[in-house]
């Protein structure tokens, strides 16, 4: 329950980035406790402009879809709460894709880079039951931490390579790569790691952790991307 | 007409309707059966990522241990739902749910949570006599969806996201030849010619003020079957989850904290701080089941004992906060969120609409009365009879679309693309395209808090006579006034236009819960009558038919439950104090 003593009460700001208008665009909504940025965003919808574009699915921060930028910062729109001390806020899209409509993007480069790396499992024909790997094993412990990625996209919104060298394959792509190629029911982990240290790959982080600042799941990729620089468990 | 002058064709082989765990296990089957067929996924929200299986948090309920029995499993779906199953559909769940998850950790890539020894762990749910849910976390489904969403990169389907599905297309024979579609991002209507169409989108509980699901679920698949003239069953059957979130305004509201905290040992409390499950099920208290909790937990709300949000308490910080924050992390982030802590202290819950257990009828391959019409997952019903347990509802979703694809791609080789009536499909288009080209009406958003008011107050966890009297004539209103629904342009990516398209299935989808719910007078599963507190297995070992007429009214019929796996149930007593 949303303490209610000292709950921010009042109106806000918010300055939204439509496509269709050369500037942004000015609205103000009443505030209530736990508002988040998509509690904002309905609001403006349902008091001020229903036309206005924005995607959002689960609300819980599972299904990845609501990624937008607020001051600047890459966010899920349903897990960045309005700051107590906010008196407004600039919603805008995502950096580095293009633009459907307002605050919509089109997420094709992301899954471009993620394809790159053959992300699906190429189970090894001797995986006819499910593996035995004890939570404690080296494997695990390499994998597990970077696990529960919803590809949400927001580590490429905020990574300065990848907003200039569209070839990179990115934290994410690369955080999957390290997952698969640490994975002992994977047989493909060699050509996975040929793409991951060819010349788009994991040499091409300037480990700025601008990846690492923004996940809404915790994970740190700039870790995972260190990681995959020293190849498999099942090579050691 | 300004925007069903044109609109683009798909011929495919295959078309499914939904990309959750029902819809793009369908794609898996339907390829590795016959990878020649052309494959079309139509998804209202991203692929693989919109839907619930991905807000799956618990896990998949199968039987993997030699202590564990199928029987034990079959024997908790029926005790679990009062036993109006259709016991051929249950048997298929749990007798498949074993080999689904040894697809998914061997072909598709999942990787469950390990015990010490390396094998798969399973965790306690309600209402089961062994602890068999199979889980990654406390947040399962983003591991199911994201390495399903990671094998559509293998098997290459043509993907149409961001496109909903309107109304399916019947060919002269009465099969089906397609169906018509919006897609979002662009406004434009699209019509998509199939061999076979799998729906598989989804259920309904969005209709309620306090929901649980996620934003596409708004009944699409089942209204689409309905405007078709398909039967429909256990319409009157909504699940409310016990321990949804309660945030006050905040979309957050109705969100679930997963089962497995009641699993764990969870107390709830009133706000005397009261165990209330002492008194409505002593033996099992906080892991009875989804239909008992809720209803407990609705009558100390209405009785008085609930907190000034209207909710109840869920504690398990006697755990510790260690421990609660190791084996809860999803759920402890999610309070923290909102200001409160799961870790350390008691959280405010409510009911909340969560899981629709009617839906379209189908036989163990997912066939429905319609050629070339299959059905799978939630937008099926049968499988859970009257209430649905934790962790059966991701192994259905699995296992169904499995079956689906596997018949799919048999069905797909008999048939030819049906001819099609151009008038239909137009007509289908101009109805979806009304809110968009009426000049001024009124919003939609008004009309769908209307119907999530009338439906949480009248046809909720607890239901009378005169409430759901008054909610049908509510829910005839609303449906009067969709009609005069305008919403402004443009046509691309508009949430407005959207709403009204949403609010429409909604309204489909509710007035046959309204009139199958007013019309079973007694209580049974998470169908809770005040005005008939008694399950009465003399009368009502029924289930209730529903199909609508060319002319837009509504038909229900009773057929009894057959017994064609399990005994009739011993009679046994009132699980919960009279309503």
């Amino acid at each position: 329950m949303p303490k209610e003593a000292g709950a921010p009460t009042g109106r806000l700001q918010v300055r939204i980035k439509r496509s269709a208008e050369e500037s942004q665009e000015r609205f103000e909504v009443e505030r209530f406790p736990a508002m988040t940025v998509l509690d904002v965003l309905l609001a403006v919808q349902r008091e001020h402009d229903p036309s206005i574009g924005f995607r959002f699915s689960c609300r819980v921060a599972m299904c990845g879809t609501c990624t937008l930028r607020v001051d600047g910062r890459s966010v899920l729109a349903c897990q960045a709460l309005v700051q107590d001390h906010a008196r407004e806020i600039e919603i805008a899209p995502m950096a580095g894709y293009p633009v459907v409509r307002d605050l919509v993007v089109d997420m094709a480069p992301f899954w471009e880079q993620w394809s790159r790396i053959t992300p699906y499992l190429d189970p090894k024909e001797s995986l006819d039951e499910p593996a035995v790997v004890r939570p404690d094993s080296e494997e695990r412990e390499a994998i597990d931490p970077s696990l529960d990625c919803i590809q949400c996209g927001a580590c490429y919104s905020s990574c300065g390579v990848s907003g200039q060298h569209k070839t990179f394959l990115g934290p994410a792509a690369l955080t999957r790569a390290m997952v698969l190629i640490n994975d002992s029911r994977d047989a493909a982990g060699r050509t996975r790691l040929d793409v991951v240290s060819g010349q788009d790959g994991a040499d091409r982080c300037h480990l700025i952790y601008g990846c690492t600042g923004v996940c809404p799941k915790g994970l740190d990729p700039a870790r995972a991307i260190r990681r995959v620089r020293t190849g498999r468990v099942e090579d050691r | 007409m300004t925007t069903t002058a044109a609109y683009d064709e798909v011929f495919t082989d295959v078309a499914i309707v939904g990309s959750g765990g029902a819809g793009l296990m369908a794609v898996l089957h339907a390829h590795a059966a016959d990878p020649d067929l052309d494959i079309t996924v139509i998804s209202k929200g991203a692929v693989g990522r919109s839907g619930c299986t991905r807000m799956v948090q618990g896990g998949y309920n199968a039987v993997l241990s030699p202590m564990d029995s199928i029987a034990n499993h079959f024997d908790d779906t029926l005790d679990g739902g009062k036993y109006l199953n259709n016991q051929d559909l249950a048997w298929t769940l749990v007798n498949d749910a074993p080999k689904v998850i040894h697809e998914l950790e061997t072909k598709v890539g999942c990787f469950f949570d390990r015990a010490d020894d390396g094998t798969i762990k399973q965790k306690a749910f309600a209402g089961q006599s062994f602890d068999r849910t199979v889980h990654r976390g406390d947040l399962t489904g983003i591991e199911i969806m994201a390495r399903l969403r990671d094998q559509m990169f293998r098997v290459r389907p043509r993907e149409l996201e961001d496109v909903r599905g309107l109304d399916l297309i019947r060919a002269a024979d009465g099969s089906v030849a397609g169906l018509t579609c919006l897609n979002i991002k662009n406004g434009k209507f699209v019509v998509v010619r199939a061999r076979v169409v799998v729906i598989a989108t989804g259920g309904a509980a969005t209709m309620y003020k306090i929901a649980a699901p996620s934003r596409e679920k708004t009944g699409d698949g089942v209204a689409m079957c309905v405007r078709a003239g398909l039967a429909v069953r256990d319409m009157e059957m909504m699940q409310f989850h016990p321990t949804g979130l309660l945030v006050g305004k905040a979309r957050m509201t109705g969100a679930v904290l997963e089962e497995g905290l009641r699993g764990a040992g969870a107390h709830l409390l009133n706000a005397h701080g009261e165990r209330y499950m002492t008194k409505y099920d002593p033996v099992r208290m906080e892991r009875s089941t989804r239909d008992v909790v809720s209803r407990s937990s609705y009558m100390e709300i209405m009785a008085g004992r609930g907190t000034d949000m209207g909710g109840v308490l869920i504690d398990i910080s006697h755990l510790g906060s260690a421990e609660v924050e190791k084996r809860f992390p999803g759920m402890v982030a999610r309070t923290r969120q909102i200001g409160s802590d799961l870790a350390t202290g008691p959280v405010e819950v409510s009911p909340t609409a969560h899981f629709h257990m009617g839906g379209a009828i189908i036989d163990p391959d997912c066939r429905t009365a319609v050629e070339g019409l299959l059905v799978a997952g939630e937008d099926a019903g049968g499988v859970h009879g009257a209430n649905r347990l934790g962790g059966n509802g991701v192994a259905e979703s699995t296992v169904f679309g499995c079956r689906a694809g596997d018949t799919a791609a048999v069905v797909a080789r008999t048939r030819e693309h049906p001819e099609i009536d151009i008038a239909d499909v137009e007509r289908a288009m101009a109805i979806a395209a009304a809110p968009l080209d009426r000049p001024e009406g009124i919003l939609p958003f008004e009309l769908t808090t209307r119907l999530k008011n009338v439906m949480w107050e009248h046809c909720g966890v607890v239901r009378n006579a005169e409430g759901l009297a008054a909610a049908i004539r509510e829910i005839d209103t609303l449906e009067e006034q969709l009609a005069l629904v305008s919403v402004p342009g443009p046509a691309a990516f508009n949430p407005a236009w959207n709403e009204a398209l949403d609010l429409q299935n909604q309204l489909s989808v509710a007035k046959i819960i309204v009139r199958t719910a007013a019309l079973r007078t007694e209580t049974r599963g998470a169908h809770a009558r005040s005005d008939f507190p008694e399950r009465d297995d003399s009368e009502w070992l029924k289930y209730l038919v529903a199909t609508q007429t060319v002319d837009g009214s509504i038909d229900i019929t009773e057929r009894p439950v057959e017994f064609s796996r399990s005994a009739r149930p011993a009679p046994e007593e009132a699980e919960v104090e009279q309503p």
